[in-house]
């Protein structure tokens, strides 16, 4: 009975955000003009569908006292010979609940701003399509307990945002920051995908309790060697730099503030940005069979959440600082799995979660807090150089403002380093391969990208 | 007009470039002529409208607008198709249409295009349909894939489509194959038979079409076409187009975000290094650092910089050494310069701004650093071209390569004929003109045919619709004042009684609505308005503000200081709560500024689930979170407070004794604005002054919504101030002296109408005479009820209320508006302002004008044979209106290059103004959603005086001048005993005779606007005959509009 309970409960929760998804994306792809009013008031009930039966499950859960509720959707895609099988599975535990609940809250209220925010906006369909696609990421992946569903929960969070991030296609500026999001993105993604397959291959299948032999969340301890936790840690530790714009990947972060004000507020402030941390505290049991993992968890949480802190202390523009101050705190957050507090790290989570979004929301009244805050106190409030800070040589603070100018240099660093050379590598080919092909057929080819097409007249074209 | 305009701008490369070297003198004019065309927005918290072209208010307006288009790429007009649409909606009429291009061409209307009529006839043929142009591969694909060949164009009546096509296939059946011209010959080639009789109707049609396109196109071929335009390309986009978008782009990035950093007014928590010592030294400092990896584009760059840090600085040096190696020569150093500060208009502006006006309470900008912002943009410029043209140049120096920059390119010929060729045959199935005519036109007539459709291009049809467009509007509105000034002047026989009441308000179209509910519900009130600073030119500090603020219009420099200070007997409790404020104010600093640190975050995020509660709350229900904060909130306001406003010392200043005003400088204040509203006898026993301004949330624009006459600030002090001065028995005393009794039982009282929420709050009611009380409760019981009917005529505008809101309902809509943070049109501001009337009220009184009016009062009778006063009132309303009217016409005509695009990405940088994602330039001017209602007309000025007076004003003010004889605003007179309008064209008053002699009549402004939601005409509303009406009547205990001490 009380089985039956959790099982539709819990499906509920994970096909009302998929069922949205259905809905608008089948409308908009028959072109099915629903007006504003009708979407907005299926995604708050979507939302709300949701919501219930996970608080349901929760008073369940405190009630009858277990800390553990599976539910099975079975295999998916089976290929034995190769050792493959795509396995549907959720789970309802201490770390998914808080989660999801907090994902559901935040949606909800990003839909009820929305819907007034974007009101009149010719993409306003749109936007709230990318919205379900990001809310069913976002619920997928927080009850995931194979990594592949949290892989396609994560696929799902990963488009929608670079989707945002160049909502407002029409100009150059968030297309091109809407692709550099979604090829670091990927790069994360490769990582995660090498992780997943090779846990598969050392575990034989993706469920996280497999990989943690005994135990429910927090608890429970990897079944896997010291070298294979660090190899598998390690790849999914680069899956969460990128997702969450840790080091080296912190550049995307501000300049992913492209999209409307709500998007920014929950994709990147709230929700999006804590899914690598989230990530790593899935696997913790995992990092606590490594040392080397551990400290490499904790180092990069060091270095990232430094690096932000100057960042955000330099940054002159609202989102551009909020952004960066994200950064900080993922990073400390990141630093508490790696020590091992995750029920700290999921309460610092949902706390900053809120914060942020309640920041970025109210990022344009900036000028009047700042009125506020000044007639309240009194003129000469405006910057502090920093207490300690201005305590430190001229060269060292120079040195870190120019370092937070140009955002940890991690971007600069990424297209130097990376991009560039990846590029006149496969320019080199390109120049090479037209020699060849010149010399082959013994004339000059036909420059494709280069020159302007000159079509004959078209007077006669008719 | 052509030679101040080349002097102004000179727009083509004429001259050969020049090699020489650019003096500094050459740099610093270049600069000085550059500076003219950047933004004059300031920080956004002092919005002040102003015209967006100011730059060319010497130019007359059509000029300007295209002008504006060579410099800022911004469109002169709305488009084609947005004009097509309100031509079909008969928002423009053919009429009018009609009668515009006539007045246009003059002589000229008359001469013979090739064979098939008039310009005039050709001309409005291309006006009524709709014209499409292509680009060139946009073309070709309608050739080849779409009906263009195969079906008619869709405003072709089937008869003359029929017609057309009979005609072709009988031409072609009565002549034998000799006769058939080679066009036609070879086209029928292609068909398997040359009996049009036997094709089926489709075929035919088809036919038709493509031997008409073939004429077409062999015929413009053939004439081929002068170039009649040869838009050339400036060096710099030359240079651009050879180094590639990236160049410029990257440019950009870079100096975005270190502009951003160097005026930042405290948004982050580190000053950038060594800002004090200027622009250029911050820069080379900060990158002529080691840093473990740069941009590769930049490492030159370091060498300069250290060379820029070590010695000694002089930008114009080094401006001019920059365009040396770029390759400028002396003839494009204008040009050039002034394109290069416009490619980051907004940030240059801004420092120019701030450069140069003081503004209070931010930090202002050393001279010189326009200059060293150019040149270190110049030197970074030079950089990235190089490296951009790196493998091209192979290590010569960089003026080498510009030498082989093609200073010119113009797009192909080939190109034009087609283009030429598809109106050409648009025009001809329009019109009917058959194969065979076209065939028979000589090759001088088909020049003649194509100049006179490349003379009336896009932009000139655009300019005659949008003649239409503003003519339609006119009209009705001359109409109306015509019809109205006539039914009032028989109502006004019966001899003037004293009115219940007087409420003067600001000129604001905002506060026109307002009036006349007011004058609905009480209808023994009178209304009237003035500027709405009410003459009390002053810097303001509130009680619990922190600087001084300008409560003026801004061309005015207050030299007065007014402070709000806590009464007497509250000064402790005040300083109490003053500290309540500061622990909570620091505690706020603490939270906001610490959640972006280190452990300060750490700290705020553990603790952060905290702001759930407060966030949700917000978002769900906006309006009973802002009263729970409201009323949470007495714990820290001020007690009641009074103004600090006689002064004992002699002059003006910001020590306590030099606060506020003498004496006579406020009877002189009193005088002026009583004799202004004409206001000097009969006076009621109660006068209500009333500011205005807004309040909303998450909007930077704030201040925009705010008095104008304020430069963007709150104008209740202003209404406060102005009541005080004129109840103080020892001004009335001096201003009696000045010939103006106001009797002892005038009471003034001051008043505040916030526009957004529809709040009026009232100041000093502890100064009211007992005598008064009972006639303030009836003043604030209707006062309350126009407020519930403003708000309710407010709403019909807002697609997301509904319409059938009742008042009360509607209040309370606007009510949760101004407290919503995801609300982006808390109010609509001034959008669709289109009117100013100068002159009494009575004969405007009962008029709806649906809030797109700005009322100022003037009485003729009151002023002296010079008109001296309304040349005083004119002086500070036409340029005001016009500038507010221009800033809605060029923001909505373009949103994204004049205005500032869409507000929903906005960002806030530095604490001065937005940007556009995560980083643009600044973007000055009003966003899309502001001014999405509005219909892009100059505003329409209906004086009440004579032409005379009139001309003579005119041609004393400067000001005023520009504006009339440029027509950046148009002008009426009217003589409300004749309801003679005459209107002012090219220098002279003619009499307008008006079309309509009715108005549609209603009994009150709701049975005209209710549950409509467009632009709504004009209607007279007819003086209720016994008591106000049952209609929506506001329950009168709603005593809202908390009473300002």
């Amino acid at each position: 009975m009380i089985d039956l309970a959790f099982q539709t409960l819990g499906i509920v929760t994970v096909a009302s955000p998929v069922l949205l998804l259905f809905v608008l994306g089948f409308s908009a792809l028959v072109g099915f003009k629903l007006n504003e009013g009708v979407v907005a008031r299926v995604t708050q009930c979507s939302v709300l569908v949701s919501l219930v039966p996970a608080l349901s499950i929760l008073v369940l859960m405190l009630a009858v006292g277990t800390r553990y509720v599976p539910i099975e959707l079975g295999n998916w895609v089976t290929i034995p010979e190769q050792e493959f099988h795509f396995h549907l599975k959720f789970v309802f535990d201490r770390l998914s609940v808080p989660f999801l609940i907090l994902s559901c809250i935040l949606c909800g209220v990003v839909s009820v701003f929305t819907r007034r925010y974007l009101h009149r906006e010719e993409g306003y369909l749109r936007f709230f399509l990318f919205y379900a696609l990001f809310f069913a990421g976002m619920v997928i992946s927080s009850l995931a307990a194979t990594i592949e569903t949290l892989f396609v929960g994560w696929e799902m969070v990963g488009l929608s945002s670079a989707l945002l991030v160049a909502y407002f296609h029409e100009r150059e500026k968030p297309v091109r920051n809407g692709q550099r999001v979604w090829s670091i993105y990927r790069l994360s993604d490769a990582a995660f995908l090498i992780a997943a397959i090779t846990m598969h291959h050392l575990t034989g299948e993706g469920d996280f309790g497999g990989l943690m032999s005994s135990g429910v969340w927090p608890e429970g301890t990897a079944a896997v060697t010291s070298a294979q936790a660090l190899l598998v840690g390690t790849l999914l530790l680069i899956a969460a730099a990128g997702k969450s714009g840790l080091f080296p990947f912190s550049g995307w972060l501000p300049r992913a503030m492209e999209g409307p004000t709500p998007s920014s507020a929950i994709f990147y402030g709230a929700l999006s940005v804590h899914l690598g941390a989230y990530l790593l505290l899935r696997v913790s049991p995992l990092l606590e069979a490594s040392l080397v993992l551990q400290v490499l968890v904790v180092s990069l949480g060091i270095v990232s959440a430094c690096l932000g802190g100057i960042m955000s202390r330099v940054q002159s523009d609202i989102k551009g600082s909020l952004a960066c101050a994200s950064v900080t705190q993922v990073g400390i957050i990141v630093i508490e799995i790696g020590l091992g507090f995750e029920y700290l790290a999921l309460i610092h989570i949902v706390g900053h979660a809120c914060l942020r979004t309640l920041q970025l929301l109210r990022a344009p009244s900036l000028l009047r807090d700042y009125d506020s805050v000044e007639n309240a106190v009194g003129p000469g409030l405006r910057q502090d150089n920093g207490s300690l800070f201005g305590l430190c040589p001229v060269g060292i603070q120079e040195w870190c403002y120019r370092c937070g100018f140009d955002r940890g240099f991690m971007d600069l660093a990424l297209d130097e380093w990376i991009v560039r050379p990846f590029q006149a590598l496969f320019g080199g080919f390109d120049r090479l391969e037209r020699r060849v092909s010149n010399w082959l057929s013994s004339e000059p080819c036909r420059d494709v990208d280069g020159s302007e097409k000159r079509p004959d007249s078209i007077g006669r074209a008719a | 007009m052509s030679d101040t305009n080349a002097q102004v701008f000179p727009l083509r490369d004429s001259a050969v470039p020049g090699t020489g070297e650019l003096s500094d003198d050459d740099v610093r004019r270049a600069v000085a002529h550059a500076v003219h065309y950047l933004p004059t927005q300031g920080p956004i918290s002092v919005f002040v409208h102003h015209n967006t072209l100011h730059s060319l208010e010497d130019l007359p307006f059509e000029e300007a607008v295209l002008q504006g288009q060579e410099i800022y790429g911004g469109e002169p007009y709305l488009s084609e198709h947005r004009y097509r649409e309100e031509l079909q909606a008969g928002r423009i009429r053919l009429d009018d249409l009609r009668q515009i291009l006539m007045d246009d061409l003059g002589d000229r209307a008359d001469d013979l295009i090739a064979s098939f009529g008039t310009r005039y006839m050709v001309r409005f043929a291309m006006l009524r349909m709709t014209l499409h142009s292509a680009t060139d591969a946009e073309l070709r694909w309608l050739l080849a894939e779409s009906e263009l060949l195969k079906l008619f164009h869709e405003e072709v009546s089937p008869q003359r489509r029929e017609q057309i096509i009979s005609h072709t296939s009988n031409w072609i059946r009565q002549r034998t194959a000799e006769e058939w011209p080679p066009v036609v010959r070879s086209l029928l080639a292609e068909y398997r038979s040359s009996d049009p009789a036997r094709w089926s109707p489709a075929e035919q049609e088809a036919f038709t079409l493509r031997l008409l396109w073939r004429v077409c196109h062999q015929g413009v071929h053939a004439a081929d076409p002068a170039q009649p335009e040869h838009q050339a390309r400036s060096y710099r986009e030359s240079v651009f187009a050879a180094a590639g978008n990236e160049a410029e782009l990257r440019v950009n990035d870079l100096l975005i975000r270190f502009c951003s950093a160097f005026l930042d007014q405290g948004l982050a928590s580190w000053t950038i290094p060594r800002r004090q010592e200027g622009f250029a030294a911050s820069f080379a400092r900060m990158f002529s650092r080691r840093v473990p990896v740069d941009h590769s584009w930049l490492r030159g760059l370091r060498k300069d910089l250290a060379r820029l840090r070590d010695e000694e600085f002089n930008p114009l040096d080094s401006i001019g050494s920059s365009l040396a190696s770029l390759g400028v020569g002396q003839a494009e150093a204008d040009r050039f310069v002034t394109q290069t500060l416009l490619s980051m208009r907004g940030w240059a502006g801004m420092i120019w701004q701030l450069e140069t006006s003081s503004l209070s309470g931010s930090r202002s900008l050393a001279e010189g650093t326009l200059l060293e912002f150019l040149a270190i943009r110049l030197l970074l410029e030079r950089h990235s071209i190089q490296h951009a043209l790196r493998r091209e140049a192979g290590g010569r120096p960089l003026s080498v390569i510009a030498d082989h920059v093609q200073r010119d390119g113009s797009s192909s010929q080939l190109h034009r004929i087609d283009q030429r060729a598809y109106t050409v045959f648009q025009i001809s199935q329009v019109c009917g003109w058959t194969f065979d005519q076209l065939l028979q036109m000589s090759q001088k007539q088909w020049r003649c045919l194509i100049e006179e459709l490349d003379e009336f291009n896009s932009v000139e049809r655009r300019r005659i619709l949008h003649l239409g467009y503003e003519r339609r509007y006119a009209h009705a509105a001359l109409d109306a004042i015509a019809v109205q000034t006539r039914r009032r002047r028989e109502l006004m026989r019966q001899p003037p009684v004293r009115s219940a009441f007087h409420a003067v308000f600001c000129i604001d179209d905002r506060e026109e609505s307002f009036r006349r509910h007011l004058e609905e519900v009480d209808p023994e009130c009178v209304t009237s308005s003035a500027a709405g600073f009410f003459a009390v030119a002053m810097n303001y500090r509130g009680a619990e503000q922190a600087h001084y603020r300008p409560l003026c219009p801004n061309v005015i420099k207050p030299q007065h200081f007014v402070r709000e200070e806590p009464l007497f007997s509250t000064i402790d409790a005040s300083e109490r709560r003053a500290g309540r404020r500061r622990t909570l104010g620091m505690l706020a600093h603490h939270v906001n500024s610490g959640s972006r640190t280190l452990v300060g975050g750490w700290i705020t995020g553990i603790l952060g689930a905290v702001h759930a509660v407060p966030m949700v709350a917000r978002i769900m229900a906006p309006l009973l979170t802002s009263q729970i904060r409201e009323s949470l909130n007495t714990w820290v306001r001020t007690p009641p407070t009074e103004l600090h406003l006689e002064r004992t010392a002699d002059e003006p200043g910001e020590s306590p004794e030099s606060l506020g005003y003498s004496l006579p400088e406020m009877a002189a204040t009193v005088v002026r604005v009583l004799q202004d509203i004409g206001l000097v006898e009969n006076l009621p026993r109660m006068i209500l002054f009333c500011g205005h301004g807004s309040s909303s949330l998450n909007n930077p624009h704030e201040s925009a919504y705010n008095c104008g006459a304020c430069s963007g600030g709150r104008g209740g002090p202003n209404a406060r101030a102005f009541a005080m001065m004129a109840n103080d028995p020892r001004v009335r005393g001096l201003v009696a002296e000045a010939g103006l009794v106001i009797p002892e039982d005038v009471h003034f009282l001051g008043g505040y109408h916030n526009t957004c929420n529809d709040r009026v709050e009232y100041y000093d009611l502890d100064r009211l005479p007992r005598s008064h009380r009972a006639l303030f409760r009836r003043i604030e019981g209707s006062i309350n009820e126009a407020r519930a009917r403003n708000a309710h005529e407010r709403v019909r505008r807002f697609e997301s209320a509904p319409v059938e809101l009742t008042p009360s309902e509607a209040l309370e809509h606007v009510e949760q508006r101004a407290e919503d943070l995801s609300q982006a049109r808390p109010e609509y501001n001034h959008a669709t302002n289109a009117l100013v009337i100068v002159g009494r009220r009575e004969w405007s009184r009962g008029l709806f004008l649906d809030r797109r009016a700005f009322l100022t009062s003037y009485d003729s009778r009151v002023d002296d044979e010079e008109s001296t006063i309304l040349s005083r009132i004119l002086a500070a309303a036409i340029p005001v209106c016009a500038g507010i009217s221009l800033e809605y016409y060029f923001s909505t005509v373009d949103s994204e290059r004049y205005g500032c695009g869409s507000k929903l990405p906005h960002n806030i940088v530095s604490l001065l103004g937005v940007m556009t994602g995560a980083s643009s330039d600044l973007r000055p001017g009003l966003s899309e959603q502001m001014v999405e209602i509005h219909e892009p007309m100059r505003i329409l000025c209906v004086i009440e005086t004579s032409p005379q007076k009139m001309l003579s004003i005119i041609e004393s003010n400067p000001g005023i001048a520009r504006l009339v004889i440029g027509r950046w605003v148009q002008l009426a007179v009217l003589d409300p005993a004749t309801s003679r309008i005459q209107i002012y064209q090219n220098g002279r008053f003619e009499t307008y005779q008006p079309e309509e002699t009715e108005l549609p009549e209603v009994s009150s402004s709701i049975d005209w606007y209710f549950k409509r939601r467009d632009h709504l005409g004009f209607a007279t509303i007819t003086e209720p005959s016994a008591m106000s009406r049952p209609h929506f009547r506001v329950a009168s205990s709603s005593t809202e509009g908390g009473e300002a001490s």
